[in-house]
C-alpha cells in the first residue's frame, strides 16, 4: 500500500526543481507550471513516486493569445494541477496517454472542443460534437460565436461498415435502445458470442453547458450546472458553489454545511436505490427493480419535504442553502429512514446470496486493481476493485470531516462487487443523514454574497453517487465565470467498460455496463 | 365498429421512450411511472422496446443536433396511428438549454407533437395525466367526466393540440399524414 | 349430413372460441399475478378489474398500420405468425378439456407425440418469422429461440414419457383418465418428474429465468422487433396460446387432467371447471418462478440443459421404468 506521507511537491522539486515553477497551496495542494513539454516529466516523476497517481481531468481554456492545457492530477494524498500553455496558431502538445492510459478521453475532449493537437495521440473526427458541426471550429474558444457557425450537412446516415473478417459481427447498441435510458451509441464487434471490440460514440447528449455557463451569471449557473444530470443534481450544484465560494473566500455557516450534507446524502440514497433496481431490470429481474423503486419513492418524498422539489432540489446557493429544515420535519425524516433501514437486510441478502444474481454478476466485467489505477476510475467502480478513494474521506468537504462513516471497499472488482459497494453505501448514507440530523448546529443557513466574484480560479472535488466529481472555475471579476470545467464520474469510468467488456459474452454487456451506473447526460454535458 | 377501435386504442396505449438529449430527470420520472407507486399498467400503458410496437412516443430532452436525425427516424418507424408527447420544459421549448450551440430546442422543430407536458421535470402524475388526456381526446363521446385538475399550480398542463404541428422542412411525408389523420378524430 | 355438434365443438366450445377467450383470460391472470407479486395493481381500467386488457391490446394491434420492412422475406414474414397460431390452436384441440378432445373422441393412440411435434413446429415457425424480418435483433432473437427449443425439446420429450410409462399409453386422454381411475394423479406417483417437467416447460415457453430470446436489454424486441399490427397481434397470441398449452399439458400429464369430483348436473361442466382451475394453478406456479429469479445468460441456459436437465431427465425415466416394473404393481 502507498505511504500516506508522500510529499509529492518536494519530490517534483528535487527532480525538476529549476525547470518548473511550483506554487504550493494554489488550487488545492499546489500548482506546477511546466512549459515546453515538461508536463510529461512532472507527471512521470509523480507516477513513479506514487502508484495512486491518476489524471482527474484535463482542462483546456482560452487564455487569449494562448490555450491553456491544465492537467489535474490526483495522488494518494494530494491534488496537483500541472499547467501548460500552447500558442493558439499552432496548438501542439505532447500526449500523456502513453504514461497514463486513463487520459485518452480527456485528450479527445480537449482536442474536439478547443482544437489542441496531442502529438502521438491521433484524434480523428468529432468526439462529443455532432456530425454536422464543421471541422476546425472549436466552440470553447472565445472568438467563436455559436450563432454564426454554419452547420455542414450531416453525412448521409452512417452505413454500418462490415468488419473485414467474416466471422465477426458488429452489433450496434443505441442510440435508441432499451438497455440505455439515454441516447449513446456503442458498436460492439462480436466473434460468435465473444466481444472483441467496443467502439463508443458519445455526444448525443452534448448540450454545450460549459460554454453556456460563460454567458450566464453565477446565480443562473447554479441552476444550469444542476441540470447537467437529473439524478445527481444536488452534487453538481454543490461542486460549483463550493468552487465559487473558494474564489470569493466565503465562509459558509455551520448549519448550511450540515444541511448540504443531508441534501447530498439523500441524493446519493435515491441514486443508489435507482441503480440497484435498474441493474435488476438489465438482468431480467423485474421484481427486484419494482421493489427497489418502491422503496425509493419515500426518499423522493423526503427530498421534496426538505427542498420543495421532487427531483431538482435547487437547494444549493452561493453562501449556503436556500431552505432550512423545519424542526417539525425531523421526525418524518427519521421514521422514513428507519423504515428503509428495516428493508435493507432483505435487499442485502438478495444481492449477496441470490443464486441467479450471482450467476449473472460474479466474475463478470472484472476490473483488476492495477487497471483501475491505470485508468483512473472513480467512485463505486474503483472501490469495487479494491482502490480506497472517496473524496469524502480523502479531502473532506462540507461537514463530512465531522461525521463518522465507513468507506466501503470490495476487492473482487466484478459487477457483483460494484453493486454491493452501492448496497452497503446505502446504509452508510442513512447513518450519515441520521447523524447530521441529530447534530444539526443552530444559526443561519445562508449568508448574503456579492453578485460578482473577484478574479481567480479554484478547483473542487466532491463525491457524487457515481464517484468523484471535479469542478474547475475561473473568474474574471465580473458576475459571469470565465471558464467552468466539469469532469463527471461516468466520463472517467467509461474507459474501464471498454476494457472489461472485451473477451466476455455479449450477454454480459448490459449487466457489466449498468454496474458503472452510467450517466451520459453527465458524460456529454 | 369504430367505437370498439377507439376503445381498444384508448385502453391500450403502448409507449416508446426516446431521450433526445435530456438530463435524465424526465427519463427517470417516466421509468418511475412503471413502478408500484404510480403503476401505469393500470391504464394498459406498456413501455415497449421497439418503435414498431409503439403507439405513443414520449420524447424528453432538448433535441441535440446529433439526436435530431435519430428522433425523426424513430418517429418514421412507428406504425400509424401514432402520437408524440413532449415531456419536460426542454422537449417543449428547449428549456434552460435554449440557444446553446448544439441544441435545436423543442421536439416540434423535428416532428409534429400532439401533446406538451411542461415541468422540470414534470411529476409522474403530470405525465400520466397528460397521456390520459391525450387519449381521452380520441374519445369524444364521453369526456363528461371532468379530467382531474393539476394539483400544483406551477405545473399547468396544456390540452392536447394536434394542430400545433407547423409543417416545416423537417417534417416528413408520414408526419403530415398523421396530423391529417388525428385532426378528424379529435374534431368529431 | 352435417354434424352440427362437431362444428359447434370445433368453432365454439371447447374449440376455437373457447381457446381464444381462455388464452386472453390466462394472459390477464398472468399479468395480474406478476403485478401483485411486484407490489403493483396491474391492468385495471379495461373492463372489470382490467379483464379486457388483453382483448384491448389484441384489437388495437389489429387496427394498427402494418409495415413490411424493405429487406424482409415477404411471404414468410406475412404468413409465419398466422400459421404458428393456427398450429398451436390445432395442437390444443387434442387436449381433452371437458373429458374428450374437440373432435368428440378421446384422441388416438400416440397423440401425445403428435401434439409435442406440433408445438415444435409452431416454435420453428416463430423462428422463421424472426429470421425473415431481416433485422439483426430479430435474427439473433430467433436464433436463440431455435437453439433453446432444440435443446430443451429432448428433456421435454423424455420427461413427458414418464406419465406415459406409468399409464402404459401414449394417448393423452388415457393418461389423464388413468390418473382418475386406475392410479393417483401422477404428481403424487412421480413428483420428481413433475418438478423437472415444470422447469423444462418454463424453458420451452421462454419464461424467466430462461427468457433469453426476449431479453430486452440485449435484443430490443427479440424476434418480434420488426413486426407491427396484425402480425404482432398473432405473434403475441401464439405465445399466449403456447403458455396455456404448456400449462394444459402439465395438467393432463401430472394433475389428473380435467377429471375431478362431479357434484351435480352434467359432468362436462365440472370437468371444464376442474380443467380451468388446474391450468390456472399451473400458470400461478410458472408465473411465480418467473417473478422471483433473474434471467440466465444464453450459455448458462444451454449448458444447464446439457449438463443438468438432460441427465436428470434420463435418470427420471430410468427410475420410472424401474418403479413401473417392480414397485407400482405391488401397490395397485
Amino acid at each position: 500500500m502507498s505511504n500516506n506521507k508522500i510529499d509529492i511537491l518536494s519530490i517534483v522539486a528535487s527532480k525538476l526543481g529549476s525547470k518548473v515553477e511550483i506554487q504550493p497551496g494554489h488550487l488545492s495542494t499546489g500548482t506546477i507550471i511546466a512549459q515546453n513539454g515538461l508536463h510529461r516529466d512532472v507527471l512521470k516523476a509523480m507516477i513513479d513516486a506514487d502508484e495512486k497517481t491518476g489524471i482527474t481531468a484535463i482542462t483546456g481554456l482560452d487564455l487569449g493569445a494562448t490555450i491553456g492545457v491544465y492537467y489535474h492530477v490526483h495522488t494518494s494524498n494530494a491534488f496537483v494541477t500541472i499547467k501548460a500553455e500552447v500558442p493558439k496558431e499552432n496548438p501542439k502538445i505532447q500526449t500523456i496517454v502513453d504514461l497514463h492510459p486513463g487520459a485518452v478521453f480527456h485528450e479527445l475532449e480537449v482536442a474536439d472542443l478547443l482544437g489542441v493537437v496531442f502529438e502521438g495521440h491521433p484524434t480523428p473526427g468529432h468526439f462529443v460534437l455532432s456530425e454536422n458541426w464543421p471541422i476546425g471550429v472549436y466552440p470553447l474558444r472565445k472568438d467563436v460565436k455559436p450563432q454564426e457557425v454554419k452547420l455542414v450537412p450531416t453525412p448521409a446516415s452512417e452505413e454500418i461498415k462490415l468488419p473485414e473478417n467474416e466471422r465477426l459481427v458488429k452489433i450496434i447498441i443505441g442510440p435508441q435502445h432499451p438497455a440505455l435510458l439515454e441516447p449513446e451509441k456503442f458498436a460492439v464487434t462480436v466473434d460468435g458470442e465473444i466481444v472483441t471490440k467496443v467502439e463508443p460514440r458519445i455526444g448525443y447528449v452534448h448540450r454545450g453547458i460549459e460554454k453556456a455557463t460563460e454567458s450566464r451569471t453565477y446565480l443562473q449557473d447554479v441552476y444550469l450546472v444542476e441540470r447537467i444530470c437529473g439524478i445527481c443534481n444536488s452534487i453538481h450544484a454543490a461542486g460549483f458553489v463550493e468552487c465559487v465560494e473558494k474564489i470569493a473566500k466565503t465562509e459558509v455557516p455551520e448549519r448550511a454545511r450540515y444541511l448540504r450534507v443531508i441534501a447530498l446524502e439523500l441524493n446519493r440514497l435515491h441514486s443508489h436505490l435507482l441503480t440497484l433496481g435498474h441493474a435488476g431490470l438489465e438482468i431480467g429481474y423485474e421484481t427486484l427493480f419494482q421493489y427497489f423503486w418502491r422503496d425509493r419513492e419515500p426518499i423522493m418524498d423526503l427530498i421534496e419535504l426538505t427542498s420543495g422539489n421532487r427531483v431538482y432540489s435547487s437547494l444549493m446557493t452561493v453562501g449556503g442553502v436556500r431552505r432550512d429544515i423545519k424542526e417539525t420535519d425531523i421526525p418524518k425524516i427519521k421514521s422514513t429512514l428507519k423504515t428503509l433501514r428495516g428493508q435493507l437486510p432483505f435487499y442485502r441478502q438478495i444481492y449477496q446470496n441470490e443464486p441467479s444474481i450471482k450467476l449473472r454478476m460474479v466474475n463478470v466485467g472484472v476490473l483488476k486493481r492495477e487497471d483501475a489505477l491505470k485508468l483512473s476510475v472513480v467512485g463505486p467502480v474503483a472501490r469495487g476493485s479494491g482502490v480506497d478513494i472517496d473524496v469524502r474521506k480523502d479531502e473532506p468537504y462540507e461537514a463530512y470531516g465531522e461525521i463518522p462513516f465507513k468507506e466501503i471497499v470490495y476487492k473482487e472488482g466484478d459487477t457483483w462487487a460494484r453493486m454491493n459497494v452501492r448496497m452497503d453505501e446505502v446504509e452508510e448514507s442513512i447513518n450519515i443523514i441520521e447523524y447530521a440530523v441529530d447534530h444539526l448546529p443552530s444559526g443561519p443557513f445562508r449568508i448574503n454574497t456579492a453578485r460578482s466574484v473577484p478574479a481567480g480560479e479554484a478547483v473542487n472535488r466532491v463525491e457524487a453517487p457515481r464517484g468523484e466529481l471535479f469542478y474547475y472555475v475561473r473568474s474574471n471579476g465580473t458576475d459571469m465565470p470565465d471558464r467552468v470545467k466539469v469532469r463527471t464520474p461516468t466520463f472517467a469510468n467509461i474507459p474501464s467498460f471498454l476494457k472489461t467488456a472485451i473477451g466476455e459474452s455479449i450477454a454480459d454487456v448490459p449487466a457489466n455496463f449498468v454496474s458503472l451506473d452510467p450517466c451520459f447526460s453527465c458524460t456529454d454535458r | 365498429m369504430t367505437d370498439t377501435k377507439t376503445w381498444a386504442r384508448v385502453k391500450s396505449p403502448w409507449v416508446l421512450h426516446f431521450n433526445s438529449g435530456a438530463c435524465n430527470g424526465c427519463d427517470i420520472e417516466i421509468v418511475a411511472l412503471l413502478t408500484p407507486k404510480y403503476d401505469v399498467e393500470r391504464f394498459g400503458v406498456k413501455l415497449e422496446p421497439s418503435p414498431r410496437h409503439a403507439d405513443v412516443l414520449l420524447v424528453t430532452g432538448c433535441v441535440t443536433q446529433q439526436c435530431a436525425e435519430r428522433l425523426k427516424r424513430v418517429y418514421d418507424q412507428m406504425p400509424q396511428p401514432k402520437f408524440v408527447v413532449a415531456i419536460g420544459a426542454c422537449a417543449c421549448s428547449g428549456g434552460v438549454f435554449e440557444g446553446n450551440y448544439n441544441v435545436l430546442g423543442g421536439v416540434d422543430k423535428v416532428i409534429p407533437v400532439t401533446a406538451y407536458i411542461p415541468g422540470c421535470p414534470p411529476r409522474p402524475e403530470a405525465i400520466l395525466d397528460g397521456v390520459v388526456k391525450l387519449l381521452n381526446a380520441l374519445n369524444p363521446p364521453k369526456p363528461k367526466k371532468e379530467p382531474k385538475q393539476a394539483k400544483q399550480p406551477e405545473l399547468p398542463k396544456e390540452e392536447a393540440k394536434p394542430e400545433v404541428a407547423k409543417p416545416e422542412a423537417a417534417i416528413t411525408q408520414t408526419a403530415q399524414q398523421v396530423v391529417e389523420e388525428v385532426k378528424p378524430i379529435v374534431k368529431q | 349430413m352435417i354434424d352440427f355438434t362437431l362444428i359447434f365443438r370445433i368453432l365454439v366450445f371447447p374449440g376455437f372460441t373457447f381457446i381464444l377467450l381462455f388464452t386472453l383470460f390466462c394472459d390477464w391472470v398472468e399479468r395480474k399475478i406478476e403485478a401483485r407479486i411486484q407490489n403493483r395493481v396491474g391492468p385495471m381500467v379495461a373492463g372489470p378489474g382490467g379483464i379486457l386488457q388483453p382483448l384491448a391490446d389484441f384489437i388495437k394491434l389489429l387496427t394498427k398500420e402494418d409495415i413490411e420492412p424493405r429487406d424482409a422475406k415477404k411471404t414468410i414474414f406475412k404468413f409465419a405468425p398466422l400459421l404458428a397460431f393456427t398450429i398451436m390452436v390445432f395442437a390444443f384441440c387434442f387436449i381433452p378439456v371437458d373429458g374428450t378432445s374437440v373432435f368428440s373422441t378421446t384422441g388416438f393412440s400416440g397423440d401425445l407425440i403428435i401434439i409435442l411435434a406440433f408445438a415444435t413446429v409452431a416454435n420453428f415457425l416463430l423462428f422463421l418469422a424472426g429470421w425473415a424480418s431481416c433485422n439483426p435483433y430479430g435474427t439473433i432473437g430467433s436464433a436463440r429461440v431455435l437453439t433453446q427449443f432444440l435443446g430443451y425439446d429432448i428433456p421435454l420429450f423424455l420427461i413427458a414419457l414418464t406419465p406415459a410409462f406409468i399409464a402404459g399409453s401414449l394417448q393423452i386422454a388415457t393418461i389423464a383418465s388413468d390418473q382418475a381411475g386406475k392410479f393417483l394423479p401422477f404428481i403424487l406417483m412421480a413428483p420428481w418428474a413433475f418438478v423437472l417437467f415444470v422447469i423444462t416447460m418454463q424453458a420451452e415457453l421462454e419464461k424467466d429465468p430462461f427468457d433469453v430470446p426476449h431479453s430486452e436489454s440485449e435484443l430490443v424486441g427479440g424476434l418480434e422487433t420488426e413486426f407491427t399490427g396484425a402480425k404482432l397481434a398473432f405473434l403475441h397470441l401464439t405465445r399466449d396460446v403456447q403458455v396455456v398449452f404448456g400449462s394444459a399439458l402439465v395438467v393432463e400429464l401430472f394433475l389428473g387432467g380435467p377429471y375431478g369430483p362431479v357434484i351435480f348436473g352434467p359432468s362436462w361442466i365440472w370437468y371444464t371447471l376442474w380443467f380451468v382451475l388446474k391450468v390456472l394453478a399451473v400458470v400461478l406456479i410458472s408465473e411465480y418462478i418467473t417473478t422471483v429469479v433473474a434471467r440466465f445468460r444464453i450459455d448458462q441456459v444451454l449448458s444447464g440443459n446439457w449438463r443438468i436437465l438432460l441427465p436428470a431427465a434420463l435418470l427420471s425415466l430410468m427410475l420410472t421404468v424401474a418403479l413401473v416394473t417392480w414397485v407400482y404393481p405391488l401397490l395397485v
